[in-house]
C-alpha cells in the first residue's frame, strides 16, 4: 500500500460510518423516510456501508497487487538460482574442478540450489491464501451489500449497490488454507457422479 | 498444447501458470472472467481449459455451460474454493471433466491434468 492509499484510507476512516439499525425492524414502527433529495441520490452510500465496501475493495485490490510483487521477487530468486546452476555447470568443465574435493563442494552447491528452487516454488504455491482470503472478504462484502440494500428498501432512499461483482462461494467459510484438505472429498463426489452416470 | 486459464485473481493465474510450466506446459493463454475466456477461446488453438468458478461478469459455471454448447469435447478442469458436494455435482453436470478445490498442491493439479489428457 503506498502513501496516497494510506492517506485516502485514513481520510475515509475519520468518518464514522453510521451503524445500520437492523434490530427488530418488524416490531418497530415504520421509520419515517428522510426527504429524498438530489444529494441522497448523488451519495448512494450515505449510510456508510458503501464506505466500508469500498475500503474492503481497496484491501483486496492492494493485497492482490502486493502478492504479485512477492511473486515477482520469488520469480527473480528462481531465475538467479537457475543462473547460478548454469555458472556451476560451466565451472565443472574446468580442469581444476575435477579434483575430488572440488567435485564434492560443487555437488553440495548444486543440491543447495535445487533446494532453494523447491522452496521458491513452495512459497509461490502458498500464495493461494491471497485468493482464498479475497473470496472470504467478497462473502463479507456480499452480506454488507445485502444489509445496505435492505436499508435502502426500508427507507426508500439512496441507491442499491452495484451488481457487477464476482459470484461468491457459499461454502468458503469452511475453506482452510491447507492444500488439498478437500481433495479426498471432491474425488469421492466425482467418482460417485461418474459411476451414477455410467449406471 | 495450448491451455486456457480463466481466473479473476492474477495471483492465482500466476500460480497455475508456474505449476504448469514445471510439468512441461508453457503455452498458456489467460482470461479474467468467463466473457474474456470465451473471447480467448474464440481465437482458436486452445486444447484444454482450467477455470475458476467465482468471477465477475460471467462466472465459471456459466462459462462452462456456454463452452459446452460450442465444444462438447474440450477437457475442462474447474479449480475453485467451492467445496460443497452440491457445487461439485453442479459443475460436473454443467460439463466440467474434473474438479480441484483450492488450495491445491502442484501434484494434485498435475494428476488432474494428466488424467484429463491421458
Amino acid at each position: 500500500m503506498d502513501q496516497s492509499e494510506i492517506d485516502a484510507l485514513l481520510a475515509g476512516g475519520a468518518k464514522s460510518p453510521k451503524k445500520p439499525e437492523v434490530s427488530a425492524p418488524v416490531k418497530d414502527p415504520v421509520p419515517v423516510p428522510p426527504p429524498v433529495t438530489a444529494a441522497s441520490h448523488a451519495e448512494p452510500h450515505a449510510d456508510g456501508s458503501g464506505h466500508v465496501i469500498s475500503e474492503l475493495d481497496t484491501v483486496t485490490a492492494v493485497t492482490e497487487r502486493e502478492s504479485n510483487k512477492v511473486m515477482d521477487q520469488l520469480d527473480q530468486i528462481g531465475q538467479l538460482v537457475n543462473r547460478q546452476q548454469l555458472l556451476i555447470t560451466q565451472i565443472m568443465a574446468h580442469e581444476g574442478a575435477q579434483a575430488p574435493g572440488m567435485q564434492k563442494v560443487i555437488h553440495e552447491v548444486m543440491s543447495a540450489g535445487k533446494e532453494i528452487q523447491d522452496k521458491v516454488f513452495e512459497a509461490m504455491d502458498l500464495m493461494q491464501f491471497q485468493d482464498i482470503t479475497r473470496q472470504k472478504l467478497e462473502r463479507i462484502l456480499h452480506h454488507l451489500r445485502q444489509i445496505h440494500d435492505y436499508i435502502v428498501d426500508l427507507l426508500g432512499t439512496g441507491l442499491k449497490s452495484d451488481t457487477q461483482r464476482p459470484s461468491i462461494s457459499h461454502t468458503i467459510a469452511q475453506t482452510g488454507t491447507t492444500p488439498d484438505e478437500n481433495k479426498a472429498h471432491a474425488d469421492a463426489v466425482i467418482e460417485a457422479f461418474k459411476s451414477q452416470k455410467k449406471g | 498444447m495450448k491451455i486456457l486459464i480463466v481466473d479473476d485473481s492474477s495471483t492465482m493465474r500466476r500460480i497455475i501458470i508456474n505449476t504448469l510450466s514445471r510439468i512441461g506446459y508453457t503455452d498458456v493463454v489467460e482470461g479474467d472472467n468467463g466473457k474474456s475466456g470465451l473471447e480467448r477461446l474464440g481465437q482458436g488453438g486452445v486444447e484444454m481449459i482450467i477455470t475458476d468458478w467465482n468471477m465477475p461478469e460471467m462466472d465459471g459455471l456459466e462459462f462452462v455451460k456456454t463452452v459446452r454448447v460450442q465444444n462438447p469435447v474440450i477437457p475442462i478442469l474447474m479449480v475453485t474454493t467451492n467445496a460443497a458436494k452440491e457445487d461439485i455435482v453442479e459443475a460436473l453436470q454443467a460439463g466440467v471433466n474434473n474438479y480441484v478445490v483450492k488450495p491445491f498442491t502442484p501434484e494434485t493439479l498435475k494428476e488432474k491434468i494428466e488424467s484429463l489428457l491421458g
